[in-house]
């Protein structure tokens, strides 16, 4: 597909802006009502799903050509799939999230892209990473853990670790204890470690689809090599990744589970037992990529038909994607299940869940507009009461630290590995 | 044609750097439009503002319009900006988004009512309100509506007029950045005594901004407004159930019930709508699923009420037995919230209406009463949060052969004479049949009635365009040869905006009220710098030697 094919598509929005907010059936203030990052902060009405649609429709139709200010239109968005749902609360044949990914690939294939992408690309074409480290580092943070390395051994289970984890040392904890967790649950599972890839997630939602598809035929690759059947992962990019764009663009079969399905599994069949309790108010932030972005792929081959005259129809039935079938539940279930700790929700969560800002290369690129995201999470989080926000992402995690520390707020910041870990 | 740069810099001054803008890009987000189409050549753009402004205060406002006077430039303004209407008439003009100015000024709980600025949408407003026991109106185009523009610059009525009056007489005291420049504060504002009033003491301007239709962002800019609350005996958060998108909210039974009324013949349904004017029951009275038509409306709530049905699945749906018996049973039906501020209330109003049922032979859709179907029904009508499911069928609707008038007009033969008119069209528009959604009643307690027939059609398809054109025309004119007033709005009012002069110049002839607005804008926008509307057009000054 291409942005050619949503022609029609961006012709039928209805500048109704539900983009903008949460779905209006589930707004509880005035406070918490607004859904979209980008036009919250952006402020014009180009930088709403809406407005896109729009702007995709005027480059189709040759209205407007390349200037900084389309780049910053284009780019300066999370991709976090919050307009996504709340249009898809009414409209069965629109998609928001999809025609923005095309823009941005239009845009890529077309050498349009942020001056601020030069140093990570250049870092992602010699070190394999856009976290500016060199790929030596990469496995620094296994070492001394007793686990298979994929590179000599077969595994059932693959346990991808990603950039972020792999380089912020802070955040080293949560992969050791992942390992620990999965080995002492008597899981057959092993690591790449210094070979790891990128999962191409992040790459491919900023745009870069040429070298997020080569990233993962090179994950593919080495997994089938290892003998792996199944890929967990603690960070929602590359949950997204393989759940969701490897089946789409290269019909991967691997099982995909996030690290919190597997918990909540292994803590349902008795396999990790708790002994300490943790007593804590916590608040959980649901990562757009394992939420509504997280649904599973499913193909679908067909076309676009009127019944009735003019109804718009998809045969055979096409998948919905409107964030129904995210992972909300298993995250949930694992910190309800820990003695002594209570849940309290957001006014925002699930499919509706405001966004991190950390996604699809806006940290990067666009680091002021990040941190008022993350910024507008934590007083979220706030006004709950609880003391802590746990996440289940670890750049949901860089970004809210970041911001508590800039902010010098008091709200700490948890993985959910992190409470399993306190509890056992 | 660019801003000369010293009117840019002017107004950049006024606003800072960060909220206006010039970007092609941006610009053409403010030009595409829903319904463009039907007046811009097929197209999606209107015209594109010369920049848009983003101001954050009424101070601001004030000094743009001021600017605006000193340089002879015309400024359009909008809050939420949906609608042909929102985009700018003519090229030449600035655009003012007033999305900035987005806070609840304040919540008088004792003397039930609210204060806002332009950018607070009626949802955000009504979250508020439940929290302190009260409820405010919330437009029929639904909860992602400006709560300001309803109540200042629309027509503005929907489904709850019945109980919560309409909005002219819902608005209260407006603070007013007039087309000069000036403020005027309206009511009891006007002397420093607070938004309670709007006629006074001070000076009442209320037949002048708000009238019946309002001026559509012609007046200059109203800046805030104050609106009157009703009680809400409910939760203060309503609970949210359901798996996206059917949604659903599980309210005190013994406080809130949804009836689907409905009857043998039109003369029975015109008899129920007197009949519930005159004994006062009701929190919100509308036909609400009627807008996808008699003959797809059950299957249509099969759908929406199913998180994993899909449109594919209407055909299957309407060959059911048990569908096409519901679709039978729901043909003049409407929808009837019932609210008790007591049990016993609540009680009472059962009672009437089934008194009502059972003098006019009509009868309770039965599947309003499943508990699945109470919950969500409860929650449409209620937060009006699914009002775009308008768009749903075909990603666009029009509307044809409109009608405000009595009850009677529902026991009249028109009903029939518009779903002929329908099905003449059906194919190059959707197929649905009777498609007259409106409110029972546009006022508190009932008095008046009527319909916006929908027509469904492809914004991306140029016949379905066309066609929706053609029956949105022809009902004006089966209207016109029975000596009624136009009634296609929708397509009325693009026109009227973006330039058909024939059009305006046929309504300026016929109508007072549209003779009266001409003047009146003379005398307050003597620079002619306030944007044309559908009143008036992008041209006024030619338009009113007419």
């Amino acid at each position: 597909m291409a942005l050619e094919d949503y022609r029609a598509t961006v012709k039928r929005c209805s500048r109704c802006s539900y983009c903008k907010w949460i779905p209006f059936a589930h707004v509880k203030s005035w406070r918490f009502a607004k859904g979209c990052p980008s036009i919250e902060f952006n402020k014009f009405q180009s930088y709403s799903a809406s407005g896109r649609f729009a702007v995709s429709l005027s480059l189709l139709e040759g209205r407007i050509s390349y200037t900084d200010g389309l780049l910053d239109i284009v780019f300066k968005c999370m991709l976090d799939g919050s307009c996504d749902v709340s249009c898809k609360v009414c409209r069965y044949d629109l998609e928001p999230v999809e025609v923005m990914r095309q823009l941005r690939f239009k845009l890529i294939d077309d050498g349009q892209f942020p001056p601020q992408d030069i140093p990570l690309i250049d870092n992602l074409r010699k070190e394999d990473n856009m976290m500016m480290k060199s790929k030596a580092e990469r496995g620094k943070w296994a070492e001394g853990l007793d686990v298979k390395d994929l590179t000599q051994e077969e595994a059932e289970v693959a346990f991808h670790v990603g950039c972020r984890l792999c380089y912020d040392e802070e955040l080293w904890r949560i992969p050791r204890t992942v390992v620990t967790l999965l080995r002492n649950a008597g899981i057959d599972v092993g690591i790449m470690g210094r070979d790891e890839n990128c999962c191409g997630g992040r790459l491919c939602d900023m745009g870069y689809r040429g070298e997020f598809i080569k990233y993962a035929e090179n994950n593919i690759e080495a997994w089938t090599t290892a003998g792996v059947k199944t890929v967990v992962t603690a960070c929602s990019d590359g949950y997204h990744a393989f759940k969701r764009l490897y089946p789409a663009e290269l019909d991967s079969k691997f099982e995909v589970l996030h690290i919190t399905e597997l918990l909540d599994r292994l803590i349902k069949e008795g396999k990790i037992k708790f002994s300490k309790t943790v007593p804590m108010t916590v608040t959980y932030h649901d990562p757009c990529h394992l939420g509504r972005r997280g649904e599973p792929y499913v193909p679908w081959s067909g076309e676009q038909k009127k019944i009735r005259g003019q109804v718009l129809v998809y045969e055979p039935r096409k998948p919905r994607n409107n964030g129904a079938l995210g992972i909300y539940e298993p995250p949930r279930n694992v910190l309800r299940s820990i003695p002594g700790l209570e849940l309290v929700e957001m006014e925002r969560n699930r499919e509706y869940a405001w966004c991190c800002g950390a996604g699809a290369g806006v940290m990067e690129r666009y680091p002021d507009f990040s941190s008022l995201t993350a910024g507008e999470r934590i007083e979220e989080a706030s006004a709950t009461g609880a003391e802590a926000i746990v996440s289940a992402c670890p750049w949901c995690e860089r970004n809210f630290i970041d911001v508590i520390n800039d902010r010098g707020e008091r709200m700490k910041v948890y993985d959910i590995v992190d409470l399993v870990r306190e509890a056992l | 044609m660019a801003l000369l740069r010293e009117v840019y810099e002017a107004l950049e001054d006024i606003v800072g750097p960060d909220n206006i803008t010039e970007e092609p890009a941006t610009l053409d987000s403010y030009a595409y439009q829903w319904i463009a189409e039907l007046v811009a050549d097929g197209s999606k753009f209107l015209t594109r503002p010369e920049a848009v402004l983003l101001p954050g205060s009424t101070e601001e406002v004030q000094a743009i319009v001021k600017t605006c006077n000193r340089y002879k430039l015309k400024f359009h303004v909008y809050s939420t900006g949906w609608g042909p209407w929102a985009a700018a008439p003519t090229e030449g003009q600035i655009l003012l988004d007033l999305r900035r100015m987005d806070r609840i000024v304040e919540i008088d709980e004792q003397n039930m009512f609210a204060v806002v600025e332009p950018y607070v949408m009626a949802g955000q407003l009504q979250a508020e309100a439940m929290k302190v026991g009260l409820n405010n109106h919330i437009s029929g185009a639904g909860a992602g509506t400006s709560v300001l523009a309803n109540a200042a610059c629309f027509q503005g009525g929907g489904p709850d007029c019945i109980y919560f009056a309409s909005p002219q007489d819902s608005t209260l005291a407006i603070e007013w950045v007039m087309p000069t420049g000036d403020i005027l504060r309206t009511g009891s504002l006007g002397s420093d005594l607070g938004w309670f009033c709007a006629e006074g003491p001070g000076p009442s301007a209320q037949g002048v901004i708000r009238g019946a239709l309002a001026g559509a962002g012609g007046w200059g800019v109203i800046t805030k407004v104050a609106v009157r609350l009703v009680h809400w005996p409910g939760p203060s958060v309503m609970p949210i159930e359901g798996t996206v998108p059917a949604y659903n909210s599980t309210l005190p039974e013994n406080l809130f019930r949804a009836t689907f009324p409905a009857f043998p013949s039109w003369q029975a349904f015109a008899d129920a709508v007197y009949k519930i004017y005159d004994s006062e029951i009701g929190y919100i009275a509308h036909r609400q699923f009627i807008m996808w038509g008699d003959e797809l409306q059950a299957a249509f709530l099969k759908v929406v009420t199913d998180p994993t049905r899909q449109l594919c699945d209407l055909k299957e749906l309407l060959e059911m037995p048990e569908i096409q018996q519901l679709t039978e049973e729901m043909r003049r039906n409407f929808q009837l919230i019932l609210v008790g501020m007591t049990q016993r209330d609540l009680e009472y109003q059962q009672k009437v209406l089934d008194h009502i049922l059972s003098e006019t032979g009509g009868w309770n859709v039965a599947l309003v009463d499943e508990p699945a179907m109470q919950r969500y029904v409860l929650l449409y009508m209620i937060k009006l949060c699914f009002k775009n499911l308008n768009f749903t069928a075909s990603g666009s609707f029009l509307d044809t052969y409109n009608t405000i008038a009595s009850p009677d007009v529902w026991a009249s033969e028109e009903m029939e004479t518009v779903k002929e008119l329908m099905k003449k069209y059906a194919g190059r528009i959707v197929d649905a049949g009777e498609q007259a959604m409106g409110p029972l009643s546009g006022q508190a307690g009932g008095g008046i009635s009527g319909w916006e027939n929908f027509v469904f059609y492809d914004p991306q398809d140029p016949d379905s365009v066309k066609a929706s054109m053609e029956v949105s025309d022809e009902g004006d004119k089966i209207k016109a040869e029975k000596g009624r007033p136009p009634g296609g709005m929708l397509l009325g009012l693009a026109r009227g905006t973006h330039g058909d002069e024939e059009i305006r110049a046929k309504k300026l002839s016929k109508s007072p009220e549209y003779r009266w607005q001409r003047k009146l804008k003379e005398v307050l926008d003597p620079n002619g710098v306030g944007s044309g509307n559908y009143f008036w057009g992008a041209e006024p000054s030619k338009e009113g030697k007419k």
